[in-house]
């Protein structure tokens, strides 16, 4: 009988934990410059590298960020990219192995892009273009989840 | 003596219809030898009912009645519980729906039916509903083209730069 006060705050708890876990989507950002400027693909792009050959028709690859974020729904998560820009991610909704992310990029208080894509596991959606010294930038996000 | 008579001939029905018991028979008998009134009374009754079994009888051979035969035939049969096997195949081979000049035309109606519905469901459904990795895209100050390639699983949003008419045109 004393036990029963302790087990259920550490149920609820549990129950509260799961709910959470099966909410939170785990996302990937890699932020690179490609340019025709020289030539290779950075080592952290390796794995990359057969797809940015096949996709795109530049020289060199070269990784500015690469950071892991946890998103959970309906709080944006605020990364600075290169020059002045920085991108907003924000988890709409999730639903068994799709996760609705909104995403934002802004420069000087203007929306560069304003997305909403439905992630899932295996795919990399990329957003490129815009200029970044020689050459141009490419942000790569991926979800696991 | 009267008495007796209309007593027996309530019995005589029964006597008739061999429905008396072994006592009541002899007693029938017993009067029957004695009173000629109820053996004449007997013998209307045979000879009524001969004429009602003739009637009938002519009545059935005139009338040739397939169907209560078949109904009859049916009923033996399901007395004996067929298999479900025989059972469909005596509805095929009863039914007269099933004749060829009625079910091909059926089975090709329904063919045709199927193939064109299926064919419509399918345009329907897209095939490649998951490919769709982009609900909306909008920007400001750049044009926007999006890829969504399957393999390898990738999705391309690229900005390009808005090309300013007037200074083209200088």
């Amino acid at each position: 009988m004393k036990q029963t006060p302790l087990l259920l705050p550490i149920f609820v708890s549990f129950l509260l934990l799961t709910s959470l876990s099966y909410a939170q989507v785990q996302t990937r950002l890699r932020v690179f410059e490609a340019s025709n400027v020289g030539s290779g693909i950075d080592s952290s792009l390796r794995d990359m590298g057969d797809q940015l050959k096949s996709l795109f028709s530049f020289s060199s690859y070269r990784l500015l960020r690469e950071e892991m974020h946890t998103l959970y729904p309906n709080q944006p998560v605020l990364v600075p990219i290169a020059s002045r820009r920085e991108i907003e991610l924000t988890l709409i909704g999730k639903q068994r192995n799709v996760a609705e992310v909104k995403v934002k990029i802004k420069q000087e208080q203007k929306d560069i892009l304003n997305t909403q894509v439905r992630l899932s596991p295996g795919r990399t959606v990329s957003i490129g273009g815009p200029k970044h010294g020689e050459g141009v930038l490419i942000i790569a996000l991926s979800a696991h989840f | 003596m009267k008495d007796i008579c209309s007593s027996i001939l309530r019995l005589l029905n029964k006597y008739f219809d061999q429905e008396v018991t072994p006592r009541e028979r002899i007693l029938v008998e017993d009067h029957l030898k004695e009173c000629r009134s109820c053996q004449k009374s007997l013998k209307f009754m045979e000879e009524l009912r001969s004429l009602i079994n003739l009637q009938i009888r002519e009545a059935t051979q005139e009338e040739d009645l397939p169907w209560l035969w078949q109904k009859i035939e049916r009923g033996i049969h399901l007395q004996e519980r067929p298999t479900l096997w025989q059972f469909i195949q005596s509805w095929l081979t009863s039914s007269p729906f099933l004749k060829k000049k009625v079910w091909i035309p059926v089975v090709a109606t329904l063919g045709s039916f199927l193939l064109i519905s299926t064919q419509i469901f399918y345009k329907k459904i897209p095939s490649h509903p998951d490919l769709s990795v982009v609900e909306y895209v909008e920007s400001q100050t750049h044009n926007i083209m999006v890829y969504e390639f399957d393999k390898p699983k990738v999705t391309i949003i690229w900005l390009f730069d808005v090309v300013d008419k007037d200074s083209t045109a200088s």
